[in-house]
């Protein structure tokens, strides 16, 4: 197992255990109408977003660790593409 | 939209579950399962159900993946290079979504499925599997150890550009509909591109959540994402990829490729029944 497959294979177990967890927790306040329900829920889909860009991030840091060009940049390319997909639905709520 | 109430939270848990179970076994992600489900049974919006599905494929994907991951079955560096087209896809799938009727997409969606099931049901006995351990498996193909023969397979990647044009097809779809699109990337990765169904199905499950999320980010920000409902689905998804991997441990390659033949036919009758009307 490289370094790199460990540390996305942390990354990936951190980020699902948090957001299961702030949703879980954030769907029982919601029924017992307790408050902090919404920032909870928001919170565990927001961490459930933010862990595969968190893998890429990752990944472009272990490739141009080990000097890997080919990759990095297909990663950082990535990377941009989920940033665009961002500015495209920041765009499609102004039209709305 | 109907309220949020605990009884429907509570089948949402459930259809979570069983998509979740047949998503980690299949590398299929569940979505089509969840959607149509969603959609037609419970008549959520179809954008709502689009949102709450893809929630479901990131957590399957980083869930399945992160106890997968060093285990060789993943092939990182190949799924990295298609991240590129599916999430190219995956963009270009906003703006596809925008010019065409709802109608069109689903009858297109319920063809490609069939012509998939089909091809996947006449080479079920292909195993396109380098038995020699030497062979030189290339800059991009793998090894792993195969539980069924207990011995080492190693696979070279073939037709890269047609792995590339599948996975931005994919990614297409995903944002489009709301699925992993792994239905699509799996038979062709398998059937052409020389990679074994299991190494296929694992990268195939590594690649959806980068593609699940470049869609499921617009949703949130328009508001279609429900938090609620689609913690509902993520925390059943979680239960039921769970216990597909523990039982896909034991399935046989030839017994998961009919599964996901039929799977994929269900699939295709509903979406283009629902085209149709």
């Amino acid at each position: 197992m490289t370094r790199l497959e460990q540390t996305i294979g942390a990354v990936l177990r951190a980020g699902v255990i948090a957001s299961s967890l702030a949703l879980a927790v954030g769907l029982l306040l919601q029924f017992m109408h307790a408050p902090g329900a919404q920032l909870l829920l928001h919170a565990g889909i927001l961490t459930l977003l933010a862990t595969p860009v968190a893998r890429v991030i990752v990944s472009i840091v272990g490739y141009i660790r080990v000097r890997d060009w080919t990759f990095s940049t297909l990663t950082a390319i990535v990377l941009l593409e989920l940033l665009a997909s961002a500015v495209a639905a920041l765009v499609f709520n102004k039209r709305l | 939209m109907p309220p949020v109430t605990p009884l429907l939270a509570a089948i949402i848990f459930a259809a979570g579950a069983v998509s979740g179970g047949f998503g980690a076994l299949l590398g299929i992600g569940g979505g089509v399962l969840l959607v149509p489900f969603l959609n037609l049974v419970l008549h959520l919006p179809f954008p709502v159900a689009a949102a709450i599905s893809l929630t479901t494929v990131i957590a399957t994907s980083s869930s399945v993946s992160a106890a997968r991951a060093g285990k060789q079955l993943i092939n990182m560096r190949l799924g990295m290079l298609l991240e590129v087209a599916t999430a190219a896809g995956s963009l270009f799938g906003g703006v596809t979504a925008q010019m065409l009727a709802q109608s069109t997409v689903q009858k297109v969606f319920g063809v490609v499925t069939a012509v998939v099931a089909v091809i996947m049901l006449t080479r079920l006995q292909r195993r396109n599997v380098i038995l020699d351990p030497d062979i030189d498996p290339g800059p991009l193909g793998g090894r792993y150890h195969e539980e069924e023969s207990g011995g080492m397979v190693t696979y070279r990647v073939k037709r890269l550009p047609l792995a590339l044009a599948a996975s931005f097809v994919a990614g297409n779809m995903s944002s489009l509909l709301g699925i992993g699109g792994g239905f699509i990337k799996v038979p062709v990765l398998n059937a052409w591109c020389g990679i074994p169904v299991r190494a296929a199905a694992a990268t195939s499950a590594f690649m959806i959540g980068v593609t699940a999320t470049a869609g499921a980010v617009i949703y949130y920000g328009t508001g279609q994402l429900i938090p609620a409902l689609a913690a509902s689905a993520v925390l059943g998804v979680q239960l039921g990829s769970w216990g597909g991997m523990r039982f896909g441990q034991r399935a046989s390659a030839m017994w998961l490729k009919l599964l996901m033949a039929v799977v994929l036919f269900v699939v295709s009758a509903v979406m283009f029944t629902r085209g149709i009307r």
